[in-house]
This record gives structure tokens, C-alpha cells and sequence, in this order.
């Protein structure tokens, strides 16, 4: 049994580490990239569709798929890698990142297959998930909404109208996932307005919470067996990650939540993200 | 418990806000996707009795009008059709992102049933008059706009919804009547102008509670031996072109009329067309660019010259300017 959970955490150690590589190289093919919050989400994504969703990659619209929506749309890097190791689209989309008339651009886009909703607006996601998750109840069926915000977003006030219905309506079948990096685009948090205590304020909000080291392959895979974390009451996960996670130089840095990538950079980048 | 036709006429009070809840009941029975979305709204749409009886297809989200745009997206996305009850200045002014993003650009199948538009919450002041709703909504690719002139229109626009791809808006009055402006046999078809005077001395272009107003401002305009075609444009998007370049070529004077900004709405959409395609002498009836003053409807929307009178004088005008 341990042997089959480590294989599995050394599976999806590998599978983040070329969503890092893959979510540099598209950084490179569109000249600039949001490298900070695509690299945060990373370890998280590769759990959800390598490890969690229930998807059919060849059947992107299957009805009883599980549904996930990336709220923090700055990551759509980190999204596109997972789509094409996944096999929802082609390998050679991720060197379209940024091109012209291509689906995939700076922030999720539905004309991509796997993207269930536009976002990178910030503060829109949870409510459209809930939607998603009252939409299964309405209808009978049993799939699971995932939906990842940044810590900063939550800066938005939509969020809490969305935090206060979905507790409301006991929503078992919805999980919030925060990846709490704590940098946005102007620096740290609390230097601009803070968030904490992030665990308090959903806990408040009548949400079952558990915190989690957004980079550690065990937490993470544990945690999202472990949902719903309470019957009848929506999930959140707050997992705490570290910006730019993987490659030193853009690690912990506003200044890599969103910049240019050449191929010096690129290759001091892949150098530290040795291919498993 | 199933209404008859009388039973939703008789309820609806000649007020299209209470019609649209009334056609809500009618598609609960009619679809099972049908799903309804409260933003704290459940007596100004008239929805109550679509709770009594679809309890589980009802979804009250309080005084959030963002969360409830959404969550209707999210909805629709599962292949439920959500109309989303809600007050026209709030749901398009402070959701318009969601609206925009969520609705419009995801292209999802969700009716807005927006009431209290205009000046029809005329004392409550200006931070609810909803007078640049329709400028917001038409600005949006996928949007549908409508804009009911009475109790009937709106019964059978909310059902009509069922065969638009994409989003609509349904701009919906208050509290005070709206007339009824044609036979109930008169068919009603989204983005297809309905021409309820004949008259080739000019055309009245109006809709929602200026259509009324345009029709007696007909009548009058007839005794005096002028005959004015009177058009209820109530797709403001998309806009019945054909009618409008109909209008302009055999009257070559149109007046536009409609409870809003002089800016953005019907009138806008009018001389848009108009300018690039058959250049014609226009006057528009509506809010000009003030925040409209504190009142009784019928007073704040006659201190602007959205009235009979305001309709007449616009013709008046406009022909003697012609002559």
C-alpha cells in the first residue's frame, strides 16, 4: 500500500515538474508570461487531472465530468501544460502561447478544449463553479466543481458573495482551492491590503477548510481524497505555495509574476527543472 | 395547478415585470431546465408562485447581483436555462463585468429578467433609475435586447427566450401600468418590429412604455389629419433592420422614443443605422444627459418629454422642420 502511494507520488512529482518545463516553453513561445502564478499552481493541477478529475481528455464535453474552473486565469500556462500532457490538446499548442488568433493566450479560453469557462477577470470563478455544482444537484448528476483562486483575488468582493451562497446552499459537490502564494502583481500582500487570516474568514463563512504545503505531492493528493472535508458543506483548501515554485531566480518575486522570457532565460529555467 | 391564459393576463396587471413571472410558471411546465435565480426579487418579478411550485428549481441568492450572473452561468453550462430575476439599474450596472464575461463572452443561454427599468422606481432617485441599461446591454457581441411594451409582450417574449442561443436582456417596467399597445392576436416575434399605426408622414419608433405614449400621439397627429407609422421596436438587439430602412425611406421623418439616456439606446441604435445607411431627418424622445430628478413616474418621465406630449412635440417639430 505504501509502495502504490509513493509510485503514485513519484508519478505526479514527474508529471508536475514537465508541467513546469512545458509551462516555460509556452512563457517563451508568447515572449512573456505570467511564470509566478502558473509555477504556484502547478503541483496542485498535476494532482487534480493526473490524480483527482474524473475527465475524458478524447471527450472534453462528457456531461458527468468533473468540473474545473481556473479562477486565477494569470495561470493559463500552467493549465495549457496540464491540458496537453493530459491529451485534451495537442502537444504543439503550448508553442502558440500568446500567437495570433490562437486559443490559447494569456488566460483561459473555452475555444481550447478542457477550459470550461473564460475567466482571468478576477473574482468570477466561484461563482460560476457554484453554478456548475447546483447545476449537478438540479439535475441528478454526481460530478465534483474544483475551482483555484489566488490569495490575491480575493481582494475581489465577489468572491465573498459567492463564499456566503455556496455555504448557504450546503454545497458538498464544490471545492475551493486558494493558492495562496502571497505576492501579487505590485508585491506582497501585506504590503498592499493584507488576507489573512485566510483559514478564519472561510472557516467563517460556514466553509470546511484544511491547509495544506501546496508543494508537497502527499498533502495535496491526501487532501483532495479527503473531500468532501464535510458532509454538506463546501471545501476549501488553502494551500500555501510558493510563487515562481521550481526555478530560484522567479521563486518568491512580484517581479516574475508576470515577465519577459528569452532563450537565456528559458534555458536557465529548464536547467533547474531537470526532466524527470 | 396549471394557469390559463385569463389566470397569467388577469395576474399580470398589465405590468411586464409580474408577466415575466407569470411566463416563468408557464415554461416550469413546459421544460425541466427551466431554473430560476432570485437576487432578493421574488414579489418585484412576480415569482412566487414559480417557488411554490418548483421549490427545486429555484435558487435564491440574495442581494448579489454578480454571485447571481455567475452562478446563472455556471447553470447554464450544466445545460439547465437560467433566468436570472433581478432589478434592472443593479444587474446591468454592477454586474456588468459578469455580464459581460460570464454571459455574453462564454455565450451562455441565461434571460434577464430585469425590472424596475428606466424611471420607473422614479422615487427612489437616481441611484435607481436604470436610463443607460439598454446603452450597456447592446454594446455586448451575443446579446440579446428586448424590451417589452406591455403585459403580453412580455409574457410571450420570456417564452420566446427558450429559442435564443446566447444570452437576453428583458427590460421589464415597475409599478405603474403599461397599456396594453395591440390585440393579443398580434404575433410577437424577437427582432421583428411590429408596426401597430400605418402612416407614411413619418414614423414613430418607440419602445417599452413610450410605445403607448407613441400610439396616442398617433391618434392625435391623425385628427389633425397627420399619419404617423408607429413602430414597437422591442428587440433593440438585434435591431429589425429592414423595418427601420422601410421606415426611413417612405416617411423620411423618424422620431425615436424610449425611457432612457438620449445616448446609447434605441435612439443610438436608430441613427447608427441610419447615418451610414439611408441618412434621415430624426428627433429622439428621451432622457438627455442629466440624472433624472426624484418623483412619481409619470411626472419625472413628462419633466424630460417622455410623454404624449413629448412625442408630439418631437413630430411637430421634426414635420415643420421638413416643410
Amino acid at each position: 500500500m505504501q509502495q502504490t502511494r509513493d509510485a503514485l507520488i513519484l508519478r505526479l512529482e514527474n508529471a508536475a515538474r514537465q508541467v513546469r518545463r512545458d509551462l516555460w516553453r509556452a512563457l517563451r513561445a508568447g515572449g512573456s508570461g505570467h511564470a509566478g502564478g502558473s509555477s504556484s499552481a502547478a503541483d496542485i493541477l498535476a494532482a487534480l487531472y493526473f490524480h483527482r478529475l474524473r475527465v475524458r481528455p478524447t471527450e472534453p464535453a462528457w456531461p458527468d465530468r468533473d468540473r474545473f474552473v481556473l479562477s486565477k486565469g494569470h495561470a493559463n500556462a500552467a493549465l495549457g501544460a496540464v491540458l496537453a500532457q493530459a491529451g485534451f490538446i495537442d502537444d504543439a499548442m503550448l508553442d502558440r502561447f500568446y500567437g495570433f488568433e490562437s486559443p490559447f493566450a494569456m488566460h483561459p479560453d473555452m475555444k481550447l478544449p478542457g477550459v470550461e469557462m473564460n475567466t482571468g477577470a478576477l473574482g468570477h470563478g466561484l461563482a460560476i463553479a457554484m453554478g456548475m455544482a447546483l447545476g449537478a444537484r438540479i439535475r441528478g448528476q454526481d460530478f465534483h466543481t474544483f475551482v483555484m483562486v489566488g490569495d490575491g483575488e480575493l481582494h475581489e468582493g465577489s468572491n465573498w458573495e459567492a463564499a456566503m451562497a455556496a455555504s448557504h446552499q450546503r454545497l458538498g459537490n464544490l471545492t475551493l482551492i486558494v493558492d495562496s502564494n502571497r505576492i501579487a502583481q505590485s508585491g506582497p500582500l501585506p504590503e498592499l491590503v493584507n488576507v489573512e487570516p485566510l483559514a478564519d474568514k472561510w472557516r467563517a463563512f460556514g466553509w470546511a477548510v484544511r491547509e495544506i504545503d501546496g508543494h508537497d505531492m502527499g498533502a495535496i493528493v491526501d487532501a483532495l481524497a479527503a473531500l468532501p472535508l464535510e458532509a454538506d458543506r463546501p471545501s476549501a483548501i488553502i494551500a500555501h505555495t510558493v510563487k515562481g515554485k521550481g526555478v530560484s531566480f522567479a521563486e518568491d518575486t512580484y517581479l516574475w509574476h508576470s515577465n519577459n522570457v528569452d532563450d537565456a532565460i528559458l534555458a536557465r529555467a529548464l536547467a533547474e527543472l531537470e526532466a524527470p | 395547478m396549471s394557469t390559463t391564459p385569463a389566470d397569467w393576463r388577469e395576474k399580470s396587471a398589465n405590468q411586464t415585470r409580474l408577466a415575466f413571472g407569470q411566463a416563468l410558471l408557464e415554461l416550469g411546465e413546459i421544460d425541466i431546465d427551466t431554473v430560476v435565480v432570485s437576487a432578493d426579487t421574488q414579489d418585484l418579478l412576480g415569482i412566487r408562485p414559480y417557488i411554490a411550485r418548483f421549490p427545486k428549481r429555484f435558487l435564491e441568492m440574495g442581494i448579489a447581483e454578480q454571485n447571481a450572473i455567475g452562478v446563472a452561468s455556471g447553470l447554464a453550462t450544466t445545460g439547465l436555462h437560467p433566468f436570472v430575476c433581478a432589478y434592472a439599474p443593479f444587474i446591468t450596472a454592477r454586474s456588468m463585468e459578469q455580464v459581460r464575461n460570464d454571459l455574453a463572452y462564454a455565450r451562455q443561454r441565461v434571460v434577464i429578467g430585469a425590472a424596475a427599468s428606466g424611471v420607473s422606481l422614479g422615487v427612489a432617485g437616481g441611484t435607481h433609475h436604470a436610463v443607460e441599461d439598454l446603452a450597456l446591454m447592446r454594446s455586448l457581441p451575443n446579446m440579446t435586447v428586448i424590451v417589452p411594451a406591455d403585459a403580453e409582450s412580455a409574457y410571450r417574449a420570456t417564452l420566446a427566450t427558450r429559442d435564443i442561443d446566447g444570452p437576453v436582456y428583458l427590460r421589464l417596467g415597475g409599478r405603474v401600468e403599461e397599456p396594453p399597445v395591440a390585440e393579443s392576436s398580434v404575433p410577437f416575434v424577437p427582432g421583428r418590429a411590429r408596426t401597430l399605426r400605418a402612416g407614411n408622414d413619418l414614423a414613430i419608433i418607440a419602445c417599452g412604455a413610450l410605445v403607448h405614449m407613441a400610439l396616442v400621439a398617433a391618434d392625435t397627429l391623425a385628427s389633425e389629419g397627420v399619419h404617423a407609422r408607429v413602430l414597437d421596436m422591442h428587440t433593440i438587439k438585434p435591431l429589425d433592420r429592414d423595418a427601420i430602412l422601410t421606415a426611413a425611406a417612405e416617411t423620411g421623418c423618424i422620431v425615436t422614443a424610449e425611457e432612457h439616456h438620449l445616448t446609447g439606446g434605441l435612439g443610438g441604435a436608430v441613427a447608427e443605422l441610419l447615418a451610414l445607411e439611408h441618412p434621415t431627418h430624426m428627433r429622439m424622445v428621451g432622457l438627455p444627459d442629466v440624472f433624472a430628478t426624484v418623483g412619481p413616474t409619470p411626472r419625472v418621465r413628462a419633466k424630460y418629454g417622455m410623454s404624449v406630449e413629448g412625442i408630439l412635440g418631437a413630430c411637430r417639430e421634426l414635420l415643420g422642420a421638413r416643410r
